[in-house]
């Protein structure tokens, strides 16, 4: 899958000012169409009526958390192949190991800088 | 253990045979003649037992009375209706400062990243009046520095009277019932919720790098 910059993006975070630090970081990638959502819940029914190019999730939300809307995802037909990223501030092993069983494209530790979500998304697409 | 002596026995079987035969005739004063005998046949039972009863009374009392001290030092109200609320506003407080710096960086920032450039000695004007937002914005954390520090103080109030108070109570080792796990419990075991770690305690991004890349490498063998 090719990295496309007009790909609509869909950031996932309970806490706005992350949302708005990830807006602004994909902004300076040269990304143009980016949407968020406050938890899980509100990002299932989103992607359900659009089609998003790359999604980029907190683990922590509530009601529903990154990891549940990962799982949801990948169990979907239709959203199955959505590539996923998970930042978060969970950095147990076994968070990671979850994650990665649950089908997360890549996982990125915050805090983190530009040049590691840049290094993440195009990880992701050159998979 | 103490028992009725066989004279009182006696007079209980005595008086129950005397008016076994008056089918159900049973007036006020015969109730009252039974219970006088009884309670005198439980007399002798009673003193002696009365002495041991007493001194487990007064080892309760005693005990009841050290409790009531023990809460009074515990000082619970003082936590409960001023302390406690007090750290609570303090950490409002320190969450909505570090929430309007954040936003006024932000902006700054944003309009710093959005500004003309065509005119280079505008730009570096307007660059260096959003600096200067951005450097007052920063003395939130002189003042959250100390909000925390009240709090970190409160805490150690509260750790100090809790373990003195459980200290007093003389708790045998493994006496206390293991808690049930709560609903929030449950969710963040379930859900992998720890939090964010201390430095030095989770992964670092670049172990996390390697997990994926070791997990990957599993995943691809499966397919060789």
């Amino acid at each position: 899958m090719a990295l496309d910059l007009q790909m609509p993006v869909l950031v996932v975070d309970d806490y706005k000012t992350m949302i708005r630090i990830i807006r602004n970081l994909l902004k300076q990638l040269g990304f143009e169409d980016i949407d968020d959502a406050a938890d899980g819940t509100e990002a299932l029914e989103k992607m359900k009526q659009r089609r998003y190019g790359l999604v980029i999730s907190d683990w922590n939300m509530e009601p529903m958390t990154g990891y549940e809307l990962l799982k949801q995802v990948r169990a979907d037909g239709s959203l199955s192949k959505t590539p996923f990223i998970m930042v978060t501030a969970e950095s147990k092993t076994e968070n990671v190991i979850a994650a990665k069983k649950a089908g997360v494209n890549n996982y990125i530790v915050k805090p983190f800088n530009a040049q590691t979500l840049k290094g993440k998304i195009e990880a992701v697409f050159s998979d | 253990m103490a028992a009725m002596s066989k004279d009182n026995v006696a007079r209980v079987i005595d008086f129950l045979q005397e008016n076994k035969n008056r089918g159900g005739d049973v007036s006020l004063s015969d109730v009252m003649h039974l219970a006088e005998v009884m309670s005198g046949s439980m007399h002798e039972v009673l003193t002696k037992i009365q002495p041991a009863v007493t001194e487990e009374l007064t080892a309760i009392a005693r005990e009841i009375t050290r409790m009531k001290q023990e809460i009074t030092d515990l000082r619970a109200d003082d936590m409960k209706t001023s302390r406690i609320p007090e750290a609570g506003r303090e950490l409002d407080a320190i969450v909505e400062a570090t929430e309007d710096a954040t936003n006024t960086i932000m902006e700054a920032a944003e309009e710093i990243m959005s500004a003309d450039a065509s005119d280079p000695q505008a730009y570096q004007d307007f660059v260096s009046g959003k600096m200067i937002t951005i450097f007052e914005a920063c003395t939130f954390q002189d003042i959250t520095g100390q909000r925390i520090s009240k709090v970190v103080s409160t805490l150690n109030f509260i750790d100090e009277r809790v373990s003195a108070f459980v200290d007093k109570l003389r708790l045998p080792e493994g006496a206390g019932i293991p808690a049930e796990e709560t609903e929030e419990e449950r969710r963040k075991r379930e859900l992998i919720l720890h939090g964010p770690q201390h430095a030095g305690e989770g992964v670092s991004q670049s172990d996390v790098d390697a997990m994926l890349a070791e997990a990957q490498s599993e995943i691809d063998k499966l397919f060789d």
